[in-house]
Formats: C-alpha cells, structure tokens, sequence
C-alpha cells in the first residue's frame, strides 16, 4: 500500500466509511456515542462530519449533497443512502477475525464458546468459506492443565503448579499469580508472577505436570503488557546472548528460533545471536544443530553440550 | 478541494451510478478533477483508482463498446462493496469482539474488521472488560492474498525456497489455509507433481500469481486432518516409525501430550512411545531439548544420526 493510502489520509477515509453508516442507520446518535463507538476524538469527528458536508454526488447542488444535520449533540446524516452500509471485510480482516476466533475456540470451558461458534459459522458463510474448516484450519496445540489456568485467571486466584523448566531440566514447585494465558508459536503459555523466583516469568503450558487453584491473586501491574510476549518470551535487559555461526543447511533455524541479530559470513554461513535462556538451555540448540554450528560464544554453552552429548551417547552407543 | 473530498465524490458518483462512467464524465462531472490538463487528471485519477483498489474498495473496470476507441468505464459494482448483512446477536458480536482483543500481531485488522460487523448492532455495547488471553496468529504479508485465492478458488504460480535452500517455481490449485505450530501452511494439488502438498508461506518468496482455469477440491480432502502439523512431519520423503523412551522422571510428559499416539510400559517405570516421522533432523531436535530423558530405541539410522550429532562435541577439548 502506498503510504498515503495506508497512511493518515487512508486511516481517515476508512474511518468515515464507518462512522456514515452508522449514522445512516441510526439517526440522531449522539457525537459522544460515535466517538466511542469508533474510537475517536470528538474533534476529529466533527471534522470528518464537515468534510462530508462538501461532498456528494455529481451537480453538487443542495440536492445532491450529503446532507449533515447536527442538532445539539445529535446527529442525523441524509442524502447519503449509498454509503448506507459498510464496506465489505477485507481478506486480511476477514481472516484475523476468523483464525483467531477458531484459536480462542480451542480453549476448554470458554464462557463464550456457544456465541463464539455460531459467531463464527456466519463468518464463514460471509467470507465463503465452507462450514467446518475445509478451507481453513486453524491448530494451536492443548495442554492438560489449561481449563485450570483459564478459571484461574477468570476468577482472579493464584495456581499452584509443578513445572518442568527446560532450562534446569528438572521440576519444581511454584506458585504463580497468574496475569495472562497467551497462544503463540503453536503452543499455549501463561505469564505471571512466580512467587519461588519473586518475578514475572513465563510457562508453557504443556510443560505444567499439575495444576491446582489456590488463593486469590494480585492484580496484574498496570503497566503489564501481554503484547511484549508476542513471541512466546520477552528479552530481558541482563539475559545473555548465545552467539554462533550456522551452515547454509540450517536454513530452518531462524523460522524457529526468533533471533536477536542475522548477517550472512562471507562464506555463505549465517552469523547469529539468540537470547539465551541459560547454558543448559543453550546445549540443546548446539547439539542439535551438531556439525551445522560452529564459532560459537560462550565456552560455557560450549562446555554444557559436551556434558549433554556425553549423556545422550552413553544412552544411544 | 482537499483530496479526501475528491476521493469520496469519486466513490459516491461510482456506487451510486446506474451504468459504468467513462474517464471523461469523471474528469467533467466529479468534483475535484477539473485539472487544467488532461495528462494531469489522468495521473489523479490514475493514483485515486489504486490508492482506493488498495483499501479494497472494488473499482472495476469494464469495456463499453467492441471497438478500442470506446475506451473503458468505471463503476464500483454494489454487491461487491456493501457487506451483506450477517445478522449477528449481541452475544456474537460481544465474541468477535473478544477475539479482536485477543488477536495480538493482526490486532489492527481484527478490530477494523468487528468495526465494519458492529455497524449492524443495534445500540451502544457495555464497556468490554480487559482480556487476558491472547492468541498470535503470526501475521504473513502473503496471507491474504492466499486467503483469496483459497476463497475464490484460483490456480497460483509462486517462488517456493525449501527447508535445505533449493528454489522452484510451482503452480498450485489451493485448497486450504492451515495455521499449525506457529506457522501458515497454504495446502494445494501441486499441478506438476499431481500430488497435495503443504507449503509454508514464509518460504514464498515471490508474489502469489494467479493463473487461468477451473478446478474443484477433492471431496475426500479434509483440512482437518491435516491440521496437526509436528515439525518432523514434514520435509522428509518417506514416513517411518519410531520408539521414544521416555524416563520414569519425564513419562508424565509424555502420558499428558501424546496421550493419543500408541504407547506401553518400558524398563524401570518408563514409558514408550511409537511415532511417526519424516524428518529426522526435527525428531532429534524435539528429543535432545528432554537433555537426556528421552532415549530413541529404534530405528538404529535415527539412533546413528543422533551420535553423528554428538560428534562435534564428544572426545577431548
């Protein structure tokens, strides 16, 4: 999209488009409702309606344009039947609405699953997509324990867990205050705060052993931010990275792997840094990448891959 | 005349008219195109016609007459602007709300997309509470061009990079839209191999070409069962089984999140698993993050690939 249409100009208009129908559709709606209603600054909704007091169709006489009534707060848009409804959902629109709708569907125990579906079969038949996801399916892995972590959040309580950390390899107990339940990259996960750390940490929900209510939860801080683990982590300041070269047959380790930095070595290799979430963490990267890894930062990741091939081949030999 | 002002005559006098308008009665009758010349009107009106087309606003573009010099007309046809109505309940749209809130990296079009669906409501909804589960639908510049081609039923020609590098060009007749493990899949009769093949949308490294002619989907496809996408699923050639043995200490994993897959008892309280795989490299990727817990016992080249995988690693420093 050029960056006028996509930009200021493009976002007003398709705004307008909006707001005509609705006042079509609903005459006398109040200026504060429709600000609400779209999001707006009463303001720039003023504005809009001016702007369209200029326009309508060809002779531009007083019949011919769209005619702006504002009467204290209320307003009542005429002559303008043509823009009485909105425009269609765009494909990018269309489809946000309806793959998220069948991740959320995956949830147990949604208090809104029955609205949810038949929400979503009419979608379907709108977009044209066969019914029952012939055309579109949408898969986010479940967890054992997710109908828990859900009431939990629903009903502000704290979970108990034993969580088996991929990083120490071993499981512990912990007791979490939890804030958000978030699908990404194909698994489900729960942020909170981990009371046996005394920090905000993030789980992955298939890797929960057990999970019971406890009692209820603080709030999540105001300024908590689900969007910033859109990725499934969020870097910290103090995390260390893991730095390390990969061969042009790696191809696939970068759509796994969300790397902090990629530039191409004159080889042909791929020069690479990830954020590390501790050594042991770090060995399973490197062994798996075996041979198709090489100069890699720091010794200690180096020295924790010779400790576990050194377990997984006493296993295997 | 601002140019907004001018976009939205333009938009009003193509929706509105009965019968398709040539360049000339827009140029001579919409407001804000009586440029001086003609060269200049053609260049606004030019942009305004792709700039509108980009917003998905459907100007189309027909021929009035047999001969070349009758040149062409433009009309915004309405059934293909105006949304149909879907009749959505309050608790409906309250759902798709709640999905727009959830949605986190297409979190902008979702929201324009329940803007465009509320217009229908019937009043004001309630303040919506704050939403604590989130879903990334990882957000693809291809998807929506994908979307349509699923929905409209057209052949696609495409630059595909694979997993190991190699490029192709392939022509495809899609038959759906898969979301598995973090990533889009378009799902398609590859017309010359004649086979269904997956094919990950970020790989795509061209635009999707639309090509001529018909086909219909199979009626024994199903999306669905295609949906469960396991990164070592994908890639190989041939489909092989293997044994997983999963330790006393990590067998609950394993009873929790492959409950579905043949199983039975091991050595000393361990579990063993039999699944399916095409590609080796993930399937060691998925057994070495356990750090030693899960231990392949057949078949002997996936146990072979394994230590060839420790080499690097094994031995003296």
């Amino acid at each position: 999209m050029t960056a006028e249409s996509g930009g200021r100009l493009g976002r007003r208009l398709g705004r307008i488009l909006l707001v005509l129908p609705y006042a079509i559709r609903h005459p006398g709606v109040s200026v504060g409702e429709l600000a609400r209603k779209f999001d707006m600054d009463e303001q720039d909704l003023l504005q809009d309606l001016n702007l369209v007091f200029m326009c309508g169709l060809p002779g531009y006489g007083p019949g011919d344009l769209i005619d702006v009534d504002l009467q204290g707060d209320r307003v009542y848009v005429r002559m303008a039947d043509y823009f009485g409804s909105p425009l269609r959902l765009t494909p990018a629109e269309g489809l946000a609405l309806y793959a998220g709708g069948r991740a959320l569907a995956e949830l147990p125990e949604m208090a809104e699953a029955g609205s949810l579906k038949s929400a979503l079969e009419k979608l379907a038949r709108a977009l044209g997509v066969r019914a029952e996801g012939g055309d579109l399916a949408v898969e986010l892995e479940g967890a054992e324990h997710l109908d828990i972590l859900r009431k939990a959040l629903e009903e502000g309580r704290r979970v108990n867990i034993e969580y088996y950390s991929a990083s120490r390899l071993e499981v512990t107990e912990r007791t979490l205050d939890p804030w958000s339940l978030i699908g990404a990259r194909g698994h489900w996960y729960v942020i909170g705060f981990d009371h046996l750390r005394e920090e905000e940490r993030i789980f992955r929900a298939d890797r929960i052993k057990s999970a019971e209510l406890g009692d209820p939860a603080a709030p999540p801080p105001a300024d908590f931010d689900p969007d910033a683990y859109r990725d499934a982590f969020r870097p910290s300041a103090d995390q260390k990275l893991l730095k390390l070269e990969i061969s042009p047959e790696a191809r696939w380790f970068e759509e796994y792997y969300p790397t902090a930095s990629a530039e191409p070595t004159q080889d042909g290799w791929r020069r690479i840094e990830l954020h590390s979430s501790g050594d042991i963490w770090a060995a399973g990267v490197l062994v798996g990448l075996g041979s198709d890894a090489r100069n890699v930062e720091p010794a200690s990741a180096v020295a924790a891959a010779r400790r576990l091939a050194a377990t997984l081949a006493e296993r295997h030999r | 005349m601002r140019r907004i002002e001018r976009l939205i005559n333009l938009i009003a006098a193509l929706l509105d008219t009965r019968r398709p308008l040539t360049a000339e009665e827009i140029r001579t009758s919409i407001s804000g195109y009586d440029s001086p010349t003609q060269e200049a009107f053609r260049r606004s009106f030019e942009r305004d016609k792709k700039d509108l087309r980009e917003m998905g606003i459907p100007i189309e573009t027909v021929k009035l007459g047999a001969f070349e010099d009758e040149g062409d007309g433009y009309i915004i046809p309405k059934e293909k602007y105006y949304m149909p109505e879907l009749d959505l309940e309050p608790d409906e749209l309250a759902a798709l709300r709640l999905v727009a809130d959830a949605a986190m990296v297409a979190g902008d079009e979702a929201q324009a997309g329940v803007q465009k669906l509320s217009i229908f409501a019937s009043s004001e909804t309630a303040p919506r509470p704050r939403v604590a589960v989130k879903a990334n639908m990882v957000q693809e510049p291809l998807l929506g061009a994908a979307f349509s081609a699923v929905q409209a039923r057209t052949p696609v020609t495409f630059t595909y990079t694979s997993g190991r590098g190699e490029t192709s060009t392939r022509k495809i007749e899609p038959y759906s839209l898969t979301h598995s493990r973090g990533h889009w899949y378009l799902v398609g009769n590859d017309v010359n191999k004649n086979e269904v093949r997956s094919f990950r949308l970020e790989r795509i490294v061209s635009p999707l070409e639309p090509s001529a002619g018909r086909y219909e989907v199979p009626k024994d496809f199903d999306a669905l069962a295609r949906t469960s996408i396991e990164p070592w699923e994908v890639g190989g050639e041939e489909i092989e089984t293997a044994t997983l043995r999963f330790d006393a200490a990590m067998r609950w994993w394993a009873e929790q999140n492959l409950a579905d897959l043949p199983s039975k008892d091991g050595p000393e309280g361990s579990l063993e698993v039999e699944i399916s795989f095409s590609n080796v490299e993930a399937l060691l990727s998925f057994i070495i993050g356990f750090g030693g817990a899960v231990e392949i016992v057949s078949p002997a080249h996936a146990r072979a690939s394994l230590l060839a995988h420790l080499e690097p690693y094994l031995g003296d420093e």
